[in-house]
């Protein structure tokens, strides 16, 4: 049996990755089950999938904490979450990254294999969309399974979920991420900072989870606690607003999703710091004014 | 003073002397009238409280819930189909400690269409963290609506109440009530001064939030415990009551003659009184028989069943609705409870769904079968259906 773990944010389709990998792994005669950790989702947040294959029928039901491989579809993940926790020894890392597996640092010395997916993507696809591109990666890093599951698999999860038009441009993207996938070793001794959570026992935990503004070790909880999660790391683009051209609708005051527009005397200001880059803000703009720049 | 009055009207007065802040609440056969004579107080000035007309018994709970998680008394009354309409919110206002006094009037659940009394309403919601209180007689009822609010709002204990009575049996009949005075009720139930949920814009909190698993288990631990805590204090608010009122109700359960039974029939609601009559009878006549009243059915009195099997030979478990492929709520709960402590014979006894009546002879079988298992050891049968036709009891 190998087990995968996938790590990607809310819309790039980790989910559909796994399922993708497992069916591709099914087609081949094998055992197959993908699954999804799903928390406070919303678009942008980081998420989990996994994926696990054998010969015979799967009865473990937990989810992976020692992955035999890790893929990781955001490229700003590995500098924010260890992604290669409870990864191995001879595992491997499967990076989106614009750089060689050499200059990647890890937790541990491990193999590697890195795929600019964002710029593959974008160029296929036309969005950075990066779960198909990885699998791709996935194939030719591993060996595990053919290119040709790998695309059946996309064909298949993609083509019930989305259509077969796109479906055949992940198919597409995931091969010519297979022709560009460098294989080699990365670099260990990174430390991270071990991800304090805060896991009051039921007497120290608010009756009824009724809960007033508190520093916890892992930080503000209760009302205002947002101010400390700063959504802006999760940004590939860039909302920027042409003042010559808005008219001060307020159109994506009103939509954006993390209430990060806002008015002020010298026109519409965005809050950097917290804008997560979804682009609603210039899909929704009636004048044209916004463009979102990678 | 003593006056004659229906039970709906004694809940409704119950919350009156228990100083009710906010009433929200939707009519339904046969709890109506509960919501008539609230309404009535509250524009006679005789409560001072707010009273909200609502859409639904969804809306009822949903207000009650908000309400109290801005650290006023809620009140609402409902029944039947009102009760389970109310269902998901139950489970808010149980899981987020919000000390709500519900009176339901026991009524039937469709289908088919009835307004006579059945449990088949409140059992359901066993596990919506609520406490639970069965009535016999109007007193009761004012006197438990009062206490439900001592005991909710104990800081131990924090959890909603519901005061069941059964439909028309005590809903609809007159009777002598005693009123206490609302000077000795204000020193038996101050007012409520909540701290762990407390809305107001000076103090901001997050109530019913979103929560991953790390904390959810915590949270049903929260419930269990304040459960179990509220074994304790519902004995001491009961024991506090009597020496102020001057009326015992006996806590989770009470016993009626039970000394040297070698049966003994335990019995929920209404029926108890009938009941009480023949074991009367029985005894007159050298019949070792004895009573047992459940009066809460959560938090459940297991250290007393445990107790009371102990001391006899068989038991006998009445009740007024059934777990279908399984047998009656109460049934299953106090075999539960005694398992492991004795091995005594026990049947379970169904009678008076839908509304029928509950009559002295379909109490005399109870007892008869009770006598004969503690006689032989043995039962012929676990779940004795009385009086439905083309069953054999
Ligand atoms: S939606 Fe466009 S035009 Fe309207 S306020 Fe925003 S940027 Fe300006
Ligand atoms: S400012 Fe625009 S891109 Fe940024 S979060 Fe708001 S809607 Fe999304």
């Amino acid at each position: 049996m190998y087990e995968v773990r996938f790590h990607g944010r809310g819309g790039q389709g980790a989910v559909m990755a796994a399922q993708s990998l497992a069916d591709a792994a099914f087609i081949e005669g094998n055992y197959a089950v993908a699954f999804p950790y799903f928390g406070a989702e919303r678009r942008g947040a980081p998420v989990l999938a996994f994926a696990r294959v054998d010969a015979n029928k799967i009865y473990r039901k937990t989810q992976i904490y020692k992955p035999d491989y890790v893929i990781v579809l955001d490229d700003k993940l590995i500098d924010l979450i260890n992604v290669a926790e409870g990864l191995s020894k001879d595992g491997m890392a499967i990076l989106n990254s614009t750089k060689k597996p050499e200059e990647i640092q890890l937790e541990n010395e491990v193999r590697t294999a890195t795929v600019d997916a964002t710029t593959i993507a974008l160029d296929v696809l036309g969005v950075p969309i990066t779960n198909s591109v990885m699998l791709g990666a996935f194939a030719k890093a591993t060996g595990l399974v053919k290119i040709e599951s790998i695309e059946k698999g996309i064909m298949d999860i993609f083509g019930a979920r989305i259509g077969e038009r796109i479906a055949k441009k992940n198919a597409k993207a995931a091969r010519t991420a297979y022709e560009r996938t460098a294989i080699g070793t990365c670099k260990g001794g990174r430390i991270f900072k071990k991800e304090k959570k805060w896991l009051p026992t039921y007497k120290e935990l608010p009756l009824g989870l009724a809960t007033r503004a508190m520093k916890t070790d892992a930080g503000l909880v209760g009302p205002g606690s947002f101010v400390e999660n700063k959504t802006g790391s999760w940004r590939t683009f860039k909302p920027i607003i042409d003042k010559e051209k808005c008219i001060e609708c307020l159109f994506c005051w009103f939509y954006c999703p993390e209430g990060c527009i806002s008015r002020t005397s010298n026109g519409l200001k965005i809050d950097y710091d917290y804008c997560k880059g979804c682009g609603i803000c210039a899909n929704e703009c009636p004048a044209n004014a916004i463009e979102m720049v990678r | 003073m003593m006056r004659m009055v229906t039970g709906n009207y004694a809940v409704a007065y119950g919350a009156l002397l228990s100083r009710v802040d906010l009433i929200a609440a939707y009519p339904i056969t046969p709890q109506t009238f509960i919501v008539e004579h609230a309404s009535e107080f509250v524009n006679d000035g005789l409560l001072d409280a707010e009273f909200m007309r609502v859409e639904s018994e969804h809306s009822a709970m949903s207000a009650c819930v908000a309400a109290s998680a801005t650290g006023v008394r809620a009140f609402t009354a409902t029944a039947s189909q009102g009760l389970a309409l109310m269902h998901e919110v139950l489970f808010i206002a149980g899981a987020g400690h919000l000390p709500i006094v519900m009176p339901v009037v026991n009524r039937t659940v469709a289908s088919p269409i009835g307004i006579w009394a059945e449990h088949n309403d409140t059992m359901p919601q066993r596990d919506t963290g609520w406490m639970q209180v069965y009535c016999e007689d109007n007193q009761e009822v004012l006197d438990m609506v009062i206490q439900a609010y001592k005991i909710a709002e104990n800081k131990k204990v924090l959890l909603p109440i519901m005061v069941n009575l059964d439909a028309f049996i005590l809903s609809h009949t007159v009777e002598p009530v005693n009123f206490p005075e609302q000077s000795k009720v204000d020193k038996f139930l101050p007012r409520y001064k909540p701290e762990h949920v407390h809305l107001s814009p000076d103090d901001p909190m997050t109530v019913g939030s979103f929560a991953p698993p790390e904390y959810i288990q915590e949270v049903r631990y929260q419930t269990e415990e304040s459960m179990l805590n509220a074994k304790k204090v519902i004995q001491e608010v009961n024991d506090e009551f009597a020496k102020m009122f001057g009326r015992n109700y006996h806590g989770m359960v009470e016993e009626y003659r039970t000394e040297g039974a070698d049966a003994i029939l335990v019995t929920i609601g209404t029926v108890t009184s009938t009941a009480r009559e023949v074991i009367d009878e029985y005894r007159a006549k050298g019949k070792k028989v004895g009573l047992v009243k459940l009066r809460f059915f959560r938090p459940f009195p297991i250290e007393q069943f445990i107790d009371i099997a102990k001391r006899t030979k068989a038991i006998g478990v009445y009740d007024r609705s059934i777990s279908f492929g399984s047998g009656g709520p109460s049934f299953i709960e106090v075999k539960s409870a005694i398992y492991g402590h004795t091995s005594i014979p026990m049947i379970n006894f169904l009678a008076g769904l839908g509304g029928r009546d509950v009559m002295s002879d379909d109490i005399e079988l109870m007892l008869d079968k009770t006598l004969e298992a503690a006689k032989t050891g043995k039962v012929e049968k676990d779940v004795v259906w009385i009086g439905t036709r083309g069953v054999t009891p």
